[in-house]
């Protein structure tokens, strides 16, 4: 059953001419993991604030079509309701703190106060969601001294804590180091696998294709493509429409051409990198590079 | 450089461990005290016998007199010689210059209007020094203040700090391109000027962000909120307010019974 | 004009001892990049090379200049710094104004700074939006009005504080080609990305920071290929690098053509 269900999306923000999101159609399974793509200004923010309630609720415009999450249309829900179901972390890290708390922890305790969860359940959660993100010895700290990919990782756990239903987030690695990053695709993988349903804006394709069930392409407010991973991050199309592409599939297509990549699929992975190129023939592998 | 985003200090003491109601409740008290009491001597008694007391009570002395020396006196001083000249009193001129003749009078009403706002501003101050403001806002919250209404109060008593870490990242973001604050007076003056314009605007913008970034956290929701804290509330707050609740009614009284 | 770090620490107010002893020496026209974990003091290193911070001990010089002896607008006139967060820069009401507020302030006259300031924008693609208000822009563009706000001082280092995040490819293209356009003329290119393929084909020199004390400082290939020693500053070598390692090549490969020739054998 589709927990998220968008038919005919279309959104306008106030006073402009174009279309931000244009004829929209996306279902999503509960505890399904699916990735959204695209260039800059494709409309992956404004799909995430219509996802979480802030198009209509916040951001006025002129929305059409049906936004359906858990069975209640957006539109006829209130946004303090709404937002129980759906979390989203937002683009910018660096005003998402509250300012209403003097510690990281407090800032992250800051939501669930909000709801009405008792404290010891509070405490819980949030050294849980500490653990997760890695950001258990900043718990004392002011949340305002932070260097940037630790206020990114505050700002992600603040939205984990609330454990909503569906868990949106848009770019919530663009701060963090290499390695952090890969460890963050690989807690949301496993709360999806749990039952969250995981929504997530990204550039960083081979994560992606590592850990997403699905990929949907955006352009200029449209769907451009569905599909796997792999189906979709090595399609031709992405890279004539300036989508990012792994360093994998656009070497292999280089090779491809030289006739040095010999699957027909292109790689995206860095396994489906290894395992194809051990099929280039050549010089024996330690041969190479002398 | 957003180190301190309030004026909030914090210590063990009695004034900290006092329930936030109870302080706000003092607060209270004293101004209205100060600004009803039938005696002229009253804020000045207050301020001796109460205020500089409190500040020692809640070892925050320090930092009390820095403020009532950088913000409280200067405010309080001005206001004082604005009301004694212009304040158009009958009575004994004291001096004539041009237009202005104070009269004793009017300085005498001066000085006392000037005494309740150092007062009403110190009692403020004290509350802003020794309460943690997200507690006061969930002991609010929790006796039915509506949750939008205590976060405004909240944000006012931070925008000063605020404003504050705001216009120093503007000025490091500003000498980092060459403009040069330093120097004379003139100089450092005529820098301000680049700087009101989007301390309001970028104030404006983060508002809006913030507002959405705590509704993504139910920050509007209609459950009854819970808190991390444990907000003290012990037999002796309550002796306390009921206390305070019967010294307005006498001052009150006193005023209506002498009048 | 080069710069001289000897012994820098810093600790902030707050009691975070971020860095701890570092000392480097950066040549007139390198390119450097900086990469290394969340926390690791990247920010705080750069933030002393025009003053925003100064040492708690140890000294910062660029070319003659101790920093310690010179205001942060008068470091200006040597380095430009593009803050991480674009919304702690910007403070103009159009970008046109933006663009041009550094170079008017370093006194240059009005023909050079139109002539900067028209070269930065077009550099950006910024060119159509000159009467924009930055805040009207999506954070990515800001993140190119801040940049270019920057490049327009003309000063001969420039300090980039993570320019690609949230950028899209041909974002990412564009920023390469700031980074190669500036080395063309002569310039100190200083960035700070968690990008680690962007690092390993647009600069030739990686400094790894861990824990406020530099982890590796080299040539790109040779430290990109260290994958031990980089992860425990939580960097991943780029992904060529990962492969040309997988596929056995013998020397570290860090861009498609390196990569190309050693596939060839
Ligand atoms: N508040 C707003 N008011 C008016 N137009 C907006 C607003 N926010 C975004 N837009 C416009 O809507 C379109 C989609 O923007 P959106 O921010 O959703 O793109 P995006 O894919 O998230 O881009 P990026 O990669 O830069 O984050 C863009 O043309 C943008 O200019
Ligand atoms: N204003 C501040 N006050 C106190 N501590 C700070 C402040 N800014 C940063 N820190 C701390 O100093 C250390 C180094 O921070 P810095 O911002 O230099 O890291 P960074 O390497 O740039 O990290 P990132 O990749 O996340 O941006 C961190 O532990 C950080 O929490
Ligand atoms: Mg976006
Ligand atoms: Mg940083």
């Amino acid at each position: 059953m589709a927990i998220v269900n968008l038919q005919n999306v279309t959104y306008k923000y106030p006073l402009t001419e174009s279309l931000a999101l244009n004829n929209i159609n996306l279902q999503v399974n509960e505890g399904e993991f699916v990735a959204i793509v695209g260039p800059n200004g494709a409309g992956k923010s404004t799909l995430c604030y219509t996802l979480a309630g802030f198009v209509p609720h916040f951001f006025k415009g002129e929305l059409t079509g049906m936004v359906e999450v858990a069975g209640v249309e957006s539109q006829k829900s209130k946004l303090h309701e709404w937002v129980l179901n759906v979390g989203l972390a937002f683009q910018n890290p660096f005003n998402q703190i509250s300012g209403a708390k003097y510690t990281v922890y407090e800032e992250l305790a800051f939501g669930l106060e909000n709801i009405g969860i008792p404290r010891d359940e509070i405490k819980i959660r949030v050294e849980d969601a500490m653990s997760l993100t890695g950001i258990r010895d900043l718990a004392d700290r002011s949340p305002y001294s932070l260097s940037g990919g630790q206020q990114q990782r505050v700002a992600l756990t603040s939205i984990l804590v609330m454990q909503p239903k569906v868990l949106v987030l848009d770019e919530p690695t663009s701060q963090m180091d290499p390695i952090g990053t890969r460890e963050v695709f690989g807690v949301i993988r496993q709360m999806a696998h749990r039952g969250l349903t995981v929504i997530l804006v990204e550039h960083k394709v081979e994560w992606i294709a590592n850990f997403a069930d699905r990929v949907v392409a955006l352009k200029d407010g449209s769907i451009l493509l569905e599909g796997t991973p792999s189906e979709v991050l090595t399609s031709d199309l992405l890279a004539e429409n300036g989508f990012g592409i792994s360093r994998y599939t656009s070497v292999a297509r280089k090779a491809k051409a030289q006739g040095l990549w010999k699957k027909e699929r292109l790689p995206v992975t860095l396994d489906e990198a290894v395992e194809g190129f051990a099929l280039t023939p050549g010089p024996s592998p330690e041969g190479r590079g002398e | 450089m957003h180190e301190r985003l309030s004026f909030y200090v914090h210590r063990e003491s009695f004034l900290h461990h006092l329930n936030p109601l109870t302080k706000l409740t003092l607060v209270l008290g004293l101004i209205l005290v100060a600004f009803m009491a039938p005696f002229y001597w009253t804020p000045h008694f207050l301020i001796l016998f109460a205020i500089i007391p409190l500040g020692f009570l809640g070892r925050v002395a320090y930092q009390y007199f820095n403020a009532a020396l950088k913000l409280i006196l200067p405010a309080a001083g001005f206001l004082f010689i604005m009301q004694a000249l212009f304040q158009p009193f009958e009575g004994q001129e004291l001096f004539r210059f041009y237009f202005l003749h104070p009269t004793l009078e009017s300085v005498m009403f001066a000085f006392s209007n000037a005494t309740r706002i150092i007062v009403m501003v110190s009692s403020f101050t004290l509350l802003l020094l020794t309460t943690h403001p997200s507690e006061l806002m969930s002991d609010l919250t929790r006796r039915g203040l509506p949750p939008q209404f205590a976060y405004v109060i909240i944000s006012t008593l931070q925008i000063l700090p605020q404003m504050q870490a705001k216009a120093q990242t503007i000025i490091a973001a500003q000498r980092s391109r060459g403009l040069d604050t330093d120097g004379s007076f003139v100089k450092r003056v005529g820098a301000l000027v680049p700087l009101v314009g989007p301390l309001v605007f970028g104030s404006l913008v983060e508002v809006e962000e913030r507002a959405i970034a705590i509704e993504a956290r139910g920050f509007t929701s209609t459950h009854p909120k819970t808190s991390l804290r444990e907000i003290p509330d012990s037999n002796l707050d309550r002796i306390i307010r009921w206390f305070l609740v019967v010294i307005v009614i006498v001052t009150v009284g006193l005023k209506i019974w002498l009048s | 004009m080069e710069i001289t770090i000897s012994n820098l620490q810093f600790s902030y107010p707050a009691g975070v001892h971020a860095l701890r002893g570092i000392s480097l020496e950066i040549n007139s026209g390198e390119q450097v990049a900086i990469v290394g974990q969340n926390g690791a003091g990247k920010t705080t290193l750069v933030k002393h090379f025009n003053g925003l911070l100064q040492p708690t001990s140890g000294s910062v010089l660029i070319g003659d200049w101790d920093t310690t002896k010179y205001s942060v607008s008068k470091l200006a006139r040597r380095v430009g710094y593009v803050f991480q967060n674009p919304d702690e820069q910007l403070f103009c009401k159009t970008v046109g104004e933006e663009v041009a507020f550094g170079p008017k302030n370093l006194g240059y006259d009005k023909a050079r700074v139109e002539s900067l300031a028209k070269d930065a924008l077009a550099m950006t693609e910024l060119s159509e939006k000159t009467e924009t208000n930055p805040y009207d822009l999506s954070a990515t563009w800001r993140k190119m009005v801040a940049l270019a706000s920057i490049i327009a001082m003309d000063t001969d280092i420039v300090i980039f504080d993570e320019p690609t995040t949230g950028q899209d490819a041909v974002n990412v293209a564009r920023i390469a080609h700031v980074v190669k356009t500036l080395r063309e003329r002569g310039k100190t290119v200083i960035t700070i990305t968690h990008d680690i393929d962007f690092c390993a084909e647009n600069f030739e020199r990686v400094i790894a920071l861990s824990q406020g004390k530099v982890l590796l400082d080299g040539q790109a290939n040779d430290v990109l290929g260290q994958e031990e020693i980089l992860a425990t500053t939580y960097v991943d070598p780029p992904q060529l690098t990962r492969l040309g390692k997988r596929l056995g090549f013998k020397q570290t490969v860090r861009n498609q053509e390196e990569f190309l020739t050693a596939l060839k054998g």
